[in-house]
């Protein structure tokens, strides 16, 4: 009945019995090598699943580097073109929006709801007929209010333009384009024949 | 001889049309009968509106009406009273001078184009706008809302507390003894008000100068900004309050030796702090306009 001795149930009482090296059944790196062949070949001969991943990465790359350079060139063109910075606005020469003031070249750039946009160039274009129905010393303490509000606009976005992130400027520009609107609305209806304000 | 024939020719043109200037102003009264808390309306183009509140059951109409003006309307039924100064049509020319007294209970909403407006002993609840004119308001514990293009608001308040609001475009914005909530605005006219115990402020121009003086009420807030006008708070309140002024590139200055902090990013400088027991509220904003803050009239 006795058989050669079983290694696994035999008790290892102290570290010298262990044996220095064990060599492996077989040689194991041929397969090892095998499988890395085949990783590199794979990578050459994509599927067309796996090239269009990686076309997507690059786009997608590409597409951030775009976006950051339309950035800077809208950020460098907009504050090039803002008051005192030597240059004028790009929209100045054709013409003004409220009689008197050039527009500012960020007001695009800050306010671009279309709803409001759409309101606010319904009521300067009726604005020169609105005041042209004011009596003159009115219509200059009127426009002269306007000049006031455009001149606040492009101090506020200048200052912006040097400190984007500042809440207390924010709040006052935000302030400031509800007053236009008001006052745009004020002159429209206070010229409205038979209605007044 | 042929001078003194033409002078006496012109001076009895003038004369001439003098006399038929005279005989086409005209002046226009009645009374009717209307409910002690009724709704009075009134509405005039060009000339003066002057309205004040009295102890009958009835409003009075008063008119010299001058300049082509055609007449006064004047309607009363279930509660409600409408005055309207008629002009003709198209030209839109003529002079009407109101005077008008309605029960002081009244509910009052006037409007005029070119004409001043002017209200005193009115108890009830007053809207009021002028495109050009002038707005001069006595206002009570009831709700008020003055509006004007160019001219100037002035209103008398008695500190009782109420609801006023007052927006004019270009013109000035001038309140004494203010309670209650206050909210005023205008672009490049100055707002200047004395407060008696009120409850709130919120003032806003944009290049126009704020002066704000006078007490307030325990835990009232007062908001003021402006782009580039000057801010100046002179207020006390029971119970103190809480202060944070900030301003981009207006200097602050105090009257309790508290110094402003000027930060590289964020508002440019900045004052904060608290008076007695912080129970009220005091925030002041400007971009370039100076600010000023005490807690002593």
């Amino acid at each position: 009945m006795a058989g050669p001795p079983n290694t696994d149930d035999r008790k290892v009482t102290s570290l010298g019995e262990l044996p220095q090296s064990i060599e492996p059944p077989h040689d194991l790196w041929p397969r090892i090598q095998a499988q890395l062949g085949d990783i590199r070949a794979a990578a050459d001969g994509a599927t067309p699943a796996q090239r269009r991943a990686l076309r997507m990465r690059w786009l997608a790359a590409a597409a951030m580097v775009a976006c950051v350079a339309t950035g800077v060139w809208i950020g460098r063109s907009l504050l090039s073109g803002m008051p005192g910075s030597g240059t004028a606005p790009a929209t100045a020469s054709h013409g003004s929006s409220i009689p008197g003031v050039a527009p500012t070249a960020l007001d695009a750039a800050y306010v671009s709801d279309p709803r409001y946009q759409q309101q606010r160039a319904e009521l300067v274009r009726a604005l020169q007929a609105r005041l042209a129905r004011l009596p003159p010393p009115e219509r200059d303490k009127v426009t002269a209010s306007l000049q006031a509000i455009e001149k606040a606009k492009a101090d506020l976005e200048q200052a912006l333009g040097h400190d984007p992130s500042n809440a207390l400027l924010q709040e006052l520009l935000v302030n400031t384009y509800q007053d236009e609107m008001r006052v745009l609305t004020d002159v429209h209806e206070a010229s409205d024949p038979g209605r007044g304000i | 001889m042929r001078i003194g024939l033409g002078l006496t020719g012109a001076l009895l043109l003038l004369l001439g049309a003098t006399a038929a200037t005279a005989a086409n102003d005209q002046i226009f009264d009645r009374q009717v009968p209307a409910q002690p808390r009724g709704v009075v309306e009134i509405s005039n183009v060009s000339g003066n509106i002057e309205v004040s509140g009295w102890d009958r059951s009835e409003v009075g109409v008063h008119a010299d009406l001058a300049g082509g003006v055609e007449g006064v309307e004047v309607s009363s039924e279930g509660g409600h009273t409408s005055i309207k100064v008629r002009t003709p049509a198209f030209s839109g020319h003529g002079v009407a001078r109101l005077q008008v007294k309605i029960p002081k209970d009244s509910e009052l909403d006037v409007s005029a184009v070119n004409a001043d407006i002017s209200t005193s002993g009115v108890l009830g609840v007053q809207r009021l706008s002028a495109v050009s004119g002038k707005i001069s308001a006595e206002i009570a514990g009831a709700d008020t809302e003055l509006k004007t293009v160019s001219g100037s608001v002035q209103v008398k308040g008695h500190g009782q507390p109420a609801r006023l609001r007052a927006s004019t475009v270009s013109g000035d914005v001038h309140l004494e003894h203010g309670g209650g909530d206050i909210e005023a605005g205008t672009v490049n006219g100055s707002l200047i008000a004395s407060l008696d115990g009120v409850r709130s402020v919120r003032a806003h121009t944009t290049s126009g100068e704020v002066r704000v003086e006078g007490t307030l009420a325990r835990g009232a807030t007062v908001e003021a900004s402006s782009v580039s006008g000057n801010l100046t708070v002179r207020v006390g309140a029971d119970g103190g309050y809480a202060y944070e002024v900030s301003s981009f590139s207006g200097n602050i200055s105090d009257c309790f030796n508290a110094s402003p902090e000027h930060t590289k990013y964020g508002p440019g400088s900045r004052l904060e702090g608290t008076r007695g027991d912080g129970a009220g509220r005091i925030r002041l904003k400007t971009m370039s306009g100076n600010v000023q803050l005490c807690d002593r009239q």
